[in-house]
């Protein structure tokens, strides 16, 4: 250990100094990786806390694990593959291209600015780069994955400063960037089995283009509310399973990683909307509206958007109060876009960037507020 | 009597507390008074190294206002005015010998009761004890112009390790009440006393004061969550605060007519076999009041507590307003994957690791960051660990991009690096609340 210690603080001068400067915002993630960077304290306090940031996102990625397990199994499942470790092996062939790419094309994305900034390559990014794939589907083309990323770190965080200063989720702003430029392979029918040939309608969009009652339609497209909990339905690759996307939130929640404000309001926000469309949804025959409250949380990506996006702590409101507000937003705003918007039933992706961008002025009203209090305080 | 119940906070789970037990007096072989235990004094030099200096003659003034005086605790010759850069001056050593004293006029309850304001503030600046007495907004030696709104006294301990107020008063009862009757001379308000359901014995018979109750983890003990929770400091006002240990040392030179040095420290941290009360000098040298040795490279010595400490040595010096002295052990090196441990003994606020499960279990942490400075990422957390009403990161997000105006608003007036010491231990990021909130107390007092 000490000589691999010696050996890495020797690298770390070569690199600096040497003509490959420009690796060693990389250098230093992998080196501070495998051993803590080992500075003291100067000043008080003292003592810190045992937790980093690597420990921080560590946690997030290893709440998704579940999600990457059924997720490829399901891809597999969706594409016709029998057997459980056989369809698993499929999904995770078609899953680990794209988080490769992910990483390759960020990462790079990362070391470049890193280096301009003079910074290691934050920790973030290592959430991101298993973020995006999850939320695409199986057939995604490569290329387009590595636009989207190079789009959705640059535009969506770089620009704004780096880590902690953007404004929206970088995943998202990827996967929007594709949803806008490529819809033909993100959204529709022929894209979630990953096997040529075969085609079949999300869940959202069967119960959208129900004739009668969604549920009868989601039933005879063979989508059970039992199956749909479990994920085995077509969508895309991390998002289907809820319960798999519980046990990470169960994890976040635990360790405090995300905010169960957000996780609540959201829920609260979605469920009572959906509840409200119900009920004063008119005289309708068919389609959304007439889909109960609760298919609304355990269809398309609501759970993952909800568990692992909108809880992003650099996108969200940063106050307490206003997580609530920010939360109950985008649970209203993805019911509304789901059974109002004709071109397109999923609603969640736009429903947190929205979120996101009214983020800062949730928070101002609640830095007013605090404010006000002050002013009043004694008269 | 007000009572609060404060729920944020956090108390690290720490060994090496203090056994409330008092051994012997060692021998003081040398103390230091140190300008930079005083934020922002210049001192004005009246000794200069191999001066002999009796217990109570004037070391240093403070230039802009020479009316504050700085007294010597201990008999001896100056052995070195230490400065430091840019000719700072840091401290001033005296080697101890002999028990030369300066002798003052000493005064009677019923002559204390008729003090004047002016006659209270012109017999505790001459006393050389005026230091004690600090203000909020920004910290510092009490401005002798002013007249505060209240003064504030903390006999609540909560700080990691802290030292136990009725340790530090043990047989000084008469003392401290006396030293009540001349602060309480020097305000038109109320001198609020907050003491905790520990110390509430040892206070309950002082007349004078309004008492208070508070309860709850760390930073409850607090003078400026205290001050938040009885009466808020609003633009333009002003209030003191002191310690109740300095009281009884005003209280101790009023009735003894002598500079009153003697005070007990708490010795604390994990790399201490033994940890106990001891009575020593103020401005003690370290290795004087500890009696086993000290390796300087492999522990750290910190003057106060581990969270708003000073970082000293062996040979370094107690600061003026700590009563304890904290040992704890110094970073190790690199540790293999420490981001993946398991965590059986890690400190953490965070339930991310195992000994989470172990809540009571004391652990000795080291003073490793675990970690490097990130960009802010976290939110929400702060505010479980400030007691007030206070936006920790937005007010330090003011400060960071100057505004003044923000600042004010978000309550700078209210805060001390000290109140955001737990979200700078807490961060993930690593970020310095401390020295962000100095930043911008500085920052406001350029304005004015």
């Amino acid at each position: 250990m000490k000589a691999l210690q010696k050996f890495l603080a020797n690298l770390d001068v070569k690199i600096k100094e040497g003509p490959f400067k420009v690796v060693h915002p990389m250098f230093g993630a992998i080196n501070t990786m495998l051993f803590t960077p080992g500075h003291g304290t100067t000043t008080g306090p003292h003592i810190r806390d045992s937790i980093d940031m690597k420990r921080f996102m560590g946690i997030v990625i290893f709440a998704l694990v579940p999600s990457i397990l059924v997720g490829s199994y399901n891809v597999g499942h969706m594409a016709g593959v029998e057997g459980l470790f056989a369809a698993f092996m499929f999904g995770f062939l078609k899953l680990l291209p794209i988080i490769v790419v992910t990483y390759a094309v960020g990462l790079g994305w990362e070391m470049i600015f890193g280096h301009i900034n003079g910074h290691d390559i934050h920790e973030g990014f290592l959430v991101t780069g298993i973020l995006l794939p999850l939320t695409l589907p199986p057939t995604i083309p490569l290329w387009q994955v590595a636009v989207a990323v190079s789009f959705g770190t640059v535009i969506g965080k770089e620009v704004f400063g780096g880590t902690g200063m953007n404004l929206l989720n970088p995943a998202l702003t990827a996967r929007a960037f594709l949803f806008f430029t490529y819809p033909g392979n993100i959204s529709g029918d022929s894209v979630w089995r990953a096997i040529d040939g075969y085609t079949g309608a999300t869940p959202l969009s069967a119960a959208a283009a129900a004739p009668g009652p969604a549920v009868d339609a989601l039933n005879s497209a063979g989508f059970s509310l039992n199956q749909m909990f479990f994920g085995f339905v077509p969508g895309s690759i991390g998002e289907t399973s809820t319960i798999a996307i519980l046990i990470g939130a169960a994890i976040l929640l635990i360790t405090g990683v995300a905010s169960w404000r957000i996780m609540l309001a959201t829920t609260l926000g979605a469920y009572g909307m959906a509840l409200i469309v119900q009920f004063f949804g008119g005289n309708v025959a068919g389609g959304m509206r007439t889909l109960p409250a609760h298919y609304h949380l355990v269809m398309g990506g609501f759970m993952f958007g909800m568990v692992f996006m909108a809880t992003d702590p650099v996108s969200a409101a940063g106050t307490n109060a206003g997580k609530w507000v920010y939360g109950i937003l985008i649970g209203v705003m993805v019911i509304l876009i789901r059974v109002f918007n004709p071109a397109y039933p999923e609603g969640m992706m736009l429903a947190i960037l929205f979120g996101n961008v009214f983020a800062p002025l949730i928070d101002h009203f609640v830095v007013q507020a605090n404010i006000k209090r002050r002013l009043n305080y004694g008269k | 009597m007000g009572v609060f119940k404060l729920k944020k906070g956090y108390d690290i789970a720490l060994q090496g507390s203090a056994e409330r037990r008092l051994e012997k007096t060692p021998k003081t072989t040398a103390v230091a008074v140190q300008p930079i235990d005083f934020r922002g004094l210049r001192p004005g030099m009246k000794v200069e190294a191999g001066d002999s200096v009796s217990r109570g003659s004037i070391l240093f003034v403070d230039k802009q206002k020479p009316e504050i005086l700085f007294r010597s605790p201990a008999a001896g010759t100056v052995r070195e005015v230490v400065r430091g850069e840019r000719r700072v001056i840091q401290r001033i050593i005296i080697d101890v010998a002999g028990d030369a004293t300066e002798k003052f006029k000493s005064y009677t309850v019923d002559q204390v009761n008729a003090f004047s304001t002016s006659q209270a503030k012109e017999v505790l600046l001459n006393s050389g004890l005026w230091p004690v007495l600090r203000q909020r907004p920004f910290s510092k030696i009490a401005d002798i112009d002013v007249s505060p709104k209240a003064i504030f006294i903390s006999a609540v301990n909560s700080a990691p390790l802290e030292a136990e107020s009725d340790m530090l008063l043990d047989g000084l009862e008469k003392q401290f009440q006396l030293g009540i009757q001349l602060i309480s001379k020097l305000t038109e308000g109320k001198i609020h006393l907050s003491v905790s359901a520990k110390t509430k014995s040892f206070f309950s018979k002082i007349k004078g004061v309004e008492l208070h109750e508070f309860s709850g983890p760390h930073p409850a003990g607090n003078v400026g969550v205290q001050i938040h929770h009885i009466d808020r400091i609003l633009a333009g006002e002003k209030v003191w605060y002191l310690s109740p240990r300095h009281i009884a040392q005003i209280g101790s030179f009023l009735s003894m007519g002598e500079y009153p040095s003697s005070k007990t420290y708490a010795l604390t941290g994990s790399e201490l076999e033994k940890c106990y009360y001891v009575k020593g000098t103020e401005g003690a040298l370290v290795s004087d009041l500890v009696g086993s040795k000290i390796d300087n490279n492999t522990q750290r010595v910190i003057s106060g507590n581990v969270l708003t400490g000073a970082k000293s040595a062996a040979q370094g010096f107690v600061g003026f307003y700590d009563d304890m002295i904290t040992i704890v052990p110094e970073l190790e090196g690199r540790r293999f994957f420490g981001w993946l441990r398991l965590g059986l003994n890690a400190n953490s606020f965070w339930p991310m690791f195992l000994s989470r499960l172990t809540p009571q279990k004391k652990l000795a942490p080291t003073t490793d960051m675990n970690g490097e400075e990130r960009a802010f990422v976290s939110t929400g957390e702060y505010e479980k660990v400030v007691p007030m009403d206070v936006l920790p990161v937005h007010l330090c997000k003011a400060i960071l991009v100057d505004d003044i105006e923000l600042m004010e608003q978000l309550g700078i007036y209210e805060v001390a690096a000290e109140d955001l010491a737990l979200c700078s231990y807490i961060c993930p990021s690593k970020i310095e609340f401390g020295d962000i909130i100095q930043k911008g107390i500085e920052a406001m007092e350029k304005e004015g």
